[in-house]
C-alpha cells in the first residue's frame, strides 16, 4: 500500500513537472516572439544630418563674422535598394542670408554595380564638388579657386545619372555617366563684363539638348588609398534665338552653335604613414574649359569682339595629421597647405589670372569637429573686377578662424 | 608668395614619388579584407573614420546607403564595412 502511494505520488509530481516545463517553453517562445519583433528590420530609415562652419575673417580691409555654411541634409531609405537624399545650402555672410538646394534626388540600386540616380545632383566633375565641398571634410576654410559662385565647372544640376563600382582584380574602377538641363552662356545682355561665361545655375533650360558628362575613376592599390579619376562634360550652352532680337544692330548675334568641352583630372592620396607617425592626405585637381568662339557686344562702347574662349583653375593640397603620435594633444594637431590658380580668357571683359596661397593649422575636437585656423594670400592681375573680394581671389590676405562640424 | 608656391608644388611631386613606392607593396583584394580594415580604408579617403558608437544599426544602414551612393563603393565593401559598424557599436 505505501508503495502504490508513493508511486501514485511520483506520477503526479512527474505530470507537474512535465506541465511547468511546457508552460516555462511556452513563455520562451512567447519572449523569442517579442524580440523577433522588436529586431525585425523596419524598411524606412530617416534620418537628419548635416554640417556647418562658422568663425572671423581678418583682412586688410576688415573683420567679419561669417557663418559660410549651415547645410541640412535629409536622408530617406526604403528597403535595400531605394534611397533620397537632400541639402539645403544655407550662407549668412556680409549681411546677406541665401538658401539654395544643393541636391535633392532619389537612387535606386539596380545591380551590384549600376546605380541609377534622378533629381538635382552634385556633378561628378572632378572630386572637390562632389565629395569635398562639405565644410568638415574640407581642410581649409575656404574652396579653392575656380569652385563655387562663378567656377568654372558645374556643381549641380538637374538630370539622370547611372554610377557604381566595381573590383577589376585588386584594384576599383568606379563610374558615373549623367545627363543634366546644363549651362547657358552668358551673351552679355545682363552683364555685358560677363559676355561668354558659362552660368550653370540654370534650372529653366534655354534649349532643347541637354549636357552629358563622366567620370571615371579607378584606384589601382588594393588599400584605396590612390585615386585618380578623369571627367569630361560636353555642352551646347546657347538658344536658337538671338538675345537682341527687336535689336536691328545686333539680332545677327546668336550663340545656338556655340559648343562648350570641359575636361578635368583628379588625385587622391590617403595613407597611414607609420615612419612618418601620422596621416598624408594629398589632393589636386586640374580642370579646363574650352568653349567655341563666338562674337560678342560690349555696350560700353558699342564694339564687337570675340576671343579664345578658354579657362582653367587647379588646385593641389597637402595636409598631414599625427595621428599615431602618443600625445593626446599633439595626434589632434593637423597642418595643411593649398595652392590654387584659376585662368580665365584673354580677350574677354573677365580676363583675370588669380593665384591663392592657403596655409592652414587645424585641431580636430572629434572626427568630424574641427578649429580650422587659415592664413590665405591671393594675387590676381585684375584689381577692383566683377565679384572680386580677398575670398573669392582679389588681391591681398585674409586670416581666417573657423569651427566646423559635421551632424 | 613664390616660395610658398614652389614649396607646395614640391611637396606635391614628393608625394607622387612616395605613392609610386607604396604601389609596391603587395596587396590584398577585397574579399580577403574584414570590415574594419575597409572601413579603415574607405572613409579615410574623404573624412576621418567614423567611431562606430556614433550610430545605432538602423543609422548606420542608411549612411552605408549614402557612401555607397556618394563614393561608388562597391556593394562588397558597402556591406562588410555595414556589418563591422553594426557588430562593434
Amino acid at each position: 500500500m505505501k508503495t502504490k502511494l508513493i508511486l501514485i505520488a511520483f506520477f503526479i509530481s512527474g505530470i507537474n513537472l512535465l506541465q511547468a516545463q511546457d508552460s516555462t517553453q511556452a513563455q520562451i517562445q512567447s519572449i523569442k516572439d517579442e524580440i523577433a519583433i522588436i529586431k525585425k528590420p523596419v524598411q524606412t530609415h530617416f534620418m537628419l544630418r548635416g554640417f556647418t562652419q562658422f568663425g572671423f575673417d581678418a583682412s586688410d580691409e576688415n573683420i567679419n563674422f561669417n557663418m559660410t555654411s549651415f547645410n541640412p541634409v535629409l536622408l530617406w531609405r526604403h528597403g535595400d535598394r531605394f534611397l533620397i537624399e537632400a541639402e539645403l545650402e544655407m550662407e549668412y555672410m556680409s549681411n546677406q542670408f541665401e538658401i539654395n538646394l544643393g541636391y535633392a534626388n532619389a537612387s535606386y540600386i539596380v545591380t551590384k554595380g549600376l546605380v541609377v540616380r534622378a533629381g538635382k545632383f552634385l556633378i561628378p566633375f572632378g572630386t572637390f564638388g562632389e565629395r569635398f565641398h562639405p565644410s568638415w571634410v574640407n581642410k581649409f576654410a575656404s574652396q579653392p579657386l575656380g569652385f563655387g559662385h562663378d567656377g568654372i565647372a558645374p556643381s549641380g544640376d538637374l538630370g539622370i545619372e547611372v554610377r557604381g563600382g566595381f573590383q577589376l582584380g585588386s584594384s576599383k574602377l568606379n563610374y558615373s555617366l549623367y545627363a543634366v538641363n546644363g549651362p547657358r552662356i552668358k551673351d552679355g545682355t545682363e552683364e555685358p563684363e560677363e559676355a561668354g561665361m558659362l552660368m550653370f545655375k540654370n534650372e529653366t533650360e534655354n534649349n532643347n539638348n541637354k549636357a552629358i558628362g563622366t567620370r571615371i575613376g579607378i584606384l589601382p592599390l588594393s588599400n584605396s588609398s590612390l585615386e585618380i579619376g578623369l571627367s569630361a562634360y560636353y555642352a551646347a550652352p546657347g538658344s536658337s534665338h538671338s538675345p537682341f532680337e527687336g535689336d536691328p544692330l545686333n539680332e545677327d548675334l546668336n550663340y545656338e552653335n556655340v559648343t562648350a568641352m570641359l575636361t578635368a583630372v583628379d588625385l587622391s592620396y590617403v595613407k597611414i604613414i607609420s615612419p612618418l607617425m601620422g596621416i598624408i592626405d594629398i589632393k589636386g585637381q586640374y580642370s579646363l574649359s574650352n568653349i567655341s568662339n563666338a562674337v560678342y557686344y560690349n555696350p560700353e562702347d558699342t564694339s564687337r569682339y570675340t576671343f579664345t574662349n578658354e579657362s582653367s583653375a587647379y588646385y593641389v593640397q597637402m595636409a598631414y595629421r599625427p595621428a599615431l603620435a602618443e600625445n593626446q594633444i599633439l595626434k589632434n594637431f593637423e597642418i595643411a597647405g593649398r595652392y590654387s590658380a584659376y585662368t580665365t580668357p584673354v580677350g574677354s571683359l573677365w580676363a583675370d589670372n588669380k593665384s591663392q596661397i592657403t596655409v592652414g593649422l587645424n585641431y580636430w575636437l572629434s572626427w568630424r569637429t574641427v578649429i580650422k585656423a587659415n592664413y590665405q594670400i591671393n594675387e590676381s592681375s585684375m584689381s577692383g573686377g566683377h565679384g572680386m573680394s580677398t575670398m573669392t581671389g582679389g588681391n591681398g590676405s585674409m586670416f581666417q578662424l573657423h569651427i566646423a562640424a559635421g551632424f | 608668395m613664390k616660395t610658398l608656391k614652389y614649396f607646395i608644388q614640391t611637396a606635391f611631386l614628393l608625394s607622387l614619388i612616395l605613392m609610386i613606392f607604396d604601389s609596391c607593396k603587395t596587396s590584398l583584394a577585397i574579399k580577403e579584407k574584414t570590415g574594419s580594415v575597409l572601413w579603415s580604408e574607405n572613409c579615410s579617403r574623404c573624412h576621418y573614420s567614423p567611431d562606430p558608437e556614433e550610430y545605432n544599426d538602423a543609422q548606420w544602414d542608411v549612411i552605408a546607403m549614402h557612401m555607397r551612393v556618394r563614393t561608388n563603393l562597391t556593394q562588397e565593401e558597402s556591406e562588410k564595412i555595414t556589418r563591422f559598424l553594426q557588430d562593434a557599436n
